[in-house]
């Protein structure tokens, strides 16, 4: 007998409670009020040691109650011949890595080569199944007696992209329910990454009685060297060169290296560079795209290594060009400092790609709005329901104007608020929720003066900022599919001075690309992560194939990526964007495990040896018996309640203490 | 009306007063079936006028019809003084249902003092347990049995019992003869109760001891070993029910036998009252005792 959490015993300290609640403490009997003890006679037999006798009874089902509580959380177990095994059955589980890792040098076909030798001992009447691992776990037979279909099924396992967590392996290893209770042998063949283990070692534990054996394909470290990351603008709108970084580092590698980089757009070699990469670190260095083509642009960069691992000598990335948005500005006629502000803003920061064109009113009704990502009302109304709705947004700039007409596109507006002269002299900005992308960049309008504010109202919308009185600031309201958000005060510096602060130009760059949504996800994605199909869409992958039919991408809500490449995915509304998705640098770096991390993984699946057991060896299993000490605890529970309710009524319900002294 | 002789039906009635009343006018008029019944005011019998009478007896109506001289005689023509001595020693708090022996006490006096007050005998109280805790000089002026029912109200458990120094001051209290009725649980030794009360049944008083015990004093039940502690002293001892089956039970029938023997013998009747039979029977065997002297 054993137990899986011994550390639990020291409950068993508790059983000096009631010891000392019984036994060691004075015993104390309340008397019975008697008229006269004239015929009474004091006897040998003490009623007062024959209670305590009483009491012993329930003083050990009181023991019992905790000793079998402590004993529960210590989970026992006993070792017992396996029941299935009288032929000496057992379950072969044969786990192949095939991460991004494996590609390295002949580590595939080393593994493949280990599964078969592991296949060996499987014996008729014996169950057997593949699986192949990387982030995750794929089944590639169930449990099956034929070894031919098992050989079939460790041929045929690809090399993939993932990153290989011995982690996740560990779990479906210790979640395997064997057939007829056979005893379990695993063998985890895999290159043994460091990178690849989890951070609590636990994480690894197989089941007890599991023969966990871990092949390495690898037996020494060796060096790598790889791109690992490349910073390059996702979009670009202008006709001039694009800075483009990459980075590249050495695993493993003990002296300064010498390598030639090279940066490619649409399979065309643009500029190579030499670089040296330091022992251990890493090299940063810079080139610029001369100009890129109208589109989408698979851009590459490339190192020329001699190490073994080829796959991660090349990092993909895409470009878009495309011509700058256009966004209007409505403002009221002969009213154009606002739009001015704005607009010098906006097109002070030409990598957002926004450019603007500013229209009255009057002039406002007449335009087709829908070319416009967005559009700012500068302290007028245009009726823009119809083009919220069908997914525009709109920036308002609340003044006198508006407060006037008492609403803005469903928003009500309440009189403007002047800052007095005897009291506040002007506002300040309070409360930012700089979770929100508009204002992530602006700070919280420090040191801005508000001298006139509009009173909105923040019901079914969400107040981005407050002013120090808590007012709203900045409320964002969703109307249809498009996004409402009204600023409580101008842009004219007038109203207050925020266009000639630092907060301005981060604000309006920010809201713009939050409003015309340029600011979606980065173009670049790692292996295994997910890319948002919300809305459906298409989504082809780097084969040029459709990676879902229709059907599944109008219900998928995301999709996972699972090789290099370039991906395409085709939006509802008609954009299309092309995603570059490279492998998990940690892959790159092929130190292996301690061979004696290794060894203390396979001891996991042995019984405990401070319990005294011997449920990992062969032929032996342990059986959890904390059902039976549970059914124990209950009877011993419902004992002594019997036993207590019996003493206590007892002492309650003697006759001569039914009346007392009046 | 005899229900209301029960002393749980007792026991829900406040005040003293009432419960006499109730007591006794529903002992009376359970007496009316028992004509053999009858006590010391009553008339007795015609005797023929022979010389030497005193012609304040003589029946001057029958005289008037058959010109005869005729004597009316009454059984007790003169009235008795009664005195209560009534015991509130801790002990006579003792109880096991909602009614313990001081209360009993307390309706049984009151009741007999009502009794009294209607034949127009006077009556006093004595109230004891070590010492005399209370007073009431015996009369038969009006408003004498609110001063007893009083005195009775008053009455609180006290300490011990002692027989020997309360019945002392008596003798000098009580100059005149009379009936004394002590009401009481007797845990003493017979022969001392009896001798102090002794002195004063030779001076002429007729005395009635009454035995006031509780059922479970006279047949304890207990199931357990227990510790039992003694109301008046506050000493306590371990006893088991074997003993108390057997040993207890014998002694305390030893004892009120030797208590009602002991005062046959000195002439002085005992009656014992279980407080949980109702009131008339106490009553009862009063009135027996009293037809029985005279």
């Amino acid at each position: 007998m054993g137990f899986l959490s011994p550390w639990f015993l020291g409950g068993l300290l508790a059983v000096g409670l009631p010891i000392y609640v019984h036994l060691l403490r004075q015993h104390k009997s309340n008397p019975l009020p008697f008229s006269s003890l004239m015929f009474f006679e004091r006897r040998t037999q003490s009623s007062v040691k024959h209670r305590r006798l009483k009491y012993l009874a329930l003083l050990l089902m009181r023991c019992a109650l905790l000793i079998l509580l402590a004993l529960l959380f210590a989970k026992p177990y006993i070792s017992r011949a396996v029941t299935g095994d009288a032929q000496g059955r057992k379950m072969l589980l044969v786990a192949v890595d095939n991460s991004f890792s494996m590609r390295a040098g002949t580590r595939m076909a080393d593994a493949k080569a280990k599964a078969l030798e592991a296949l060996g001992s499987f014996r008729p009447g014996d169950r057997g199944q593949v699986i192949a691992f990387a982030s995750g776990a794929q089944l590639l037979t169930e449990p099956v007696t034929d070894l031919n279909e098992l050989r079939a099924a460790i041929n045929g396992i690809q090399v993939g992209d993932g990153r290989s967590a011995y982690g996740e392996i560990a779990r479906v290893i210790r979640t395997l329910v064997p057939p007829d209770g056979m005893p379990v042998e695993a063998h985890v063949i895999t290159d043994g990454q460091k990178t690849s283990m989890p951070v609590p070692f636990s994480e690894l534990a197989v089941s007890p009685g599991t023969k966990l054996t871990v092949h390495s394909v690898v037996n020494r470290e060796e060096p790598n060297w790889y791109v690992e990351a490349v910073h390059a603008p996702r979009s670009v709108f202008q006709p001039k060169k694009v800075r483009v970084q990459a980075v590249v580092a050495g695993a493993g590698v003990e002296t300064p290296t010498e390598t030639n980089v090279t940066l490619l757009l649409n399979g065309k070699t643009l500029e190579s560079k030499k670089v040296t990469v330091p022992p251990f670190g890493r090299a940063t260095l810079d080139f610029y795209l001369p100009d890129a083509a109208y589109g989408m642009n698979k851009g590459e960069v490339r190192i020329d290594s001699r190490d073994k691992l080829a796959a991660d000598d090349v990092f993909p990335f895409s470009i878009e060009r495309k011509e700058a948005q256009r966004v209007l500005v409505v403002h009221e006629p002969g009213r154009t400092r606002a739009a001015d502000y704005y607009k010098a803003a906006l097109e002070s920061t030409p990598d957002t790609g926004f450019a603007v064109d500013t229209a009255t009113s009057d002039q406002a009704a007449n335009l087709d709005v829908k070319k416009y990502p967005f559009v700012v009302l500068a302290d007028t109304v245009v009726n823009l329901n119809d083009y919220m709705k069908a997914g525009g947004s709109v920036l308002v700039a609340a003044g006198s104007n508006l407060a006037a007409r008492g609403n803005v596109l469903g928003m009500k507006v309440d009189a403007a608020r002047y800052a007095a002269r005897n009291a506040e002299r002007f506002y300040a900005a309070g409360d930012v929720d700089e979770a929100h992308p508009s204002v992530a960049k602006a700070g919280k309008f420090e040191n801005v003066k508000f001298y006139q504010v509009v009173q909105l109202d923040p019901s079914n919308g969400r107040v981005v900022a407050k002013l120090t009185d808590g007012s709203p600031l900045l409320v964002e309201r969703t109307v249809g599919t498009g996004r409402l958000l009204v600023f409580a005060s101008t842009f004219d510096n007038i109203a207050n001075d925020l266009p000639l602060h630092a907060a301005f130009v981060p604000f309006v760059e920010q809201s713009a690309l939050y409003l015309s949504g340029s600011d979606a996800a980065s173009a670049q994605y790692m292996v295994d992560s997910f890319v948002d199909l919300k809305g459906g869409g298409e989504i082809m992958g780097p084969d040029g194939q459709r990676a879902l039919s229709l059907a599944e991408a109008a219900k998928s809500p995301a999709f996972r990526l699972t090789k290099e490449g370039y991906w395409e995915v085709r939006r509802p509304n008609g954009n299309h964007e092309l995603i570059a998705v490279h492998s998990d640098r940690r892959e790159s770096d092929l130190t292996p495990v301690a061979a004696d991390t290794l060894a203390l993984w396979q001891s996991t699946g042995k019984a405990n040896p401070a319990a005294g057991g011997a449920a990992g060896e062969p032929g032996e299993k342990p059986y959890s018996i904390w059902w039976y000490v549970l059914v124990a605890l209950l009877a011993a529970a419902v004992i002594e309640s019997i036993f207590a309710g019996k003493y206590l009524n007892q002492e309650q319900a003697q006759p001569l203490t039914r009346k007392q002294a009046a | 009306m005899q229900r209301f002789l029960d002393p749980h039906v007792l026991s829900s009635i406040s005040g003293l007063e009432l419960i006499a009343k109730t007591v006794v006018q529903g002992f009376v008029s359970g007496l009316h079936r028992s004509p053999d019944f009858g006590f010391s005011q009553e008339f007795a019998e015609y005797r023929a006028y022979a010389e030497g009478d005193d012609l304040r007896h003589v029946d001057w109506n029958v005289f008037a019809r058959s010109e005869r001289m005729y004597l009316k005689r009454y059984r007790g023509e003169t009235n008795t003084q009664l005195t209560i001595l009534l015991d509130a020693s801790a002990s006579m708090a003792y109880g096991s249902h909602k009614v313990n022996k001081l209360d009993y006490a307390r309706y049984l006096t009151a009741s007999i003092t009502y009794l009294s007050g209607q034949q127009r005998d006077g009556a006093g109280i004595v109230i004891f347990d070590d010492e005399i805790r209370d007073y009431v000089q015996p009369s038969g002026r009006a408003g004498q049995f609110a001063r007893i029912l009083h005195a009775i109200e008053k009455a609180a458990p006290g300490t011990r019992t002692d027989f020997a120094k309360p019945f002392f001051h008596c003798q000098n209290f009580l100059h005149r003869k009379g009936i004394i009725v002590v009401v009481s649980d007797f845990y003493e030794d017979p022969e001392i109760v009896v001798k102090t009360m002794e002195p004063m049944r030779f001076h002429g008083n007729e005395i009635v001891l009454f035995h006031v015990l509780d059922p479970q004093e006279i047949r304890p039940l207990i199931k357990d070993p227990a510790l039992v502690l003694d109301m008046e002293t506050g000493e306590t001892m371990e006893v088991t029910p074997d003993y108390v089956r057997t040993e207890y039970t014998a002694k305390i029938d030893a004892h009120i036998a030797a208590l009602r023997e002991r005062a046959q013998r000195s002439g002085i009747d005992c009656v014992l009252i279980d407080t949980s039979k109702p009131l008339d029977d106490a009553l009862r065997s009063y009135l027996l005792l009293r037809q029985g002297r005279v």
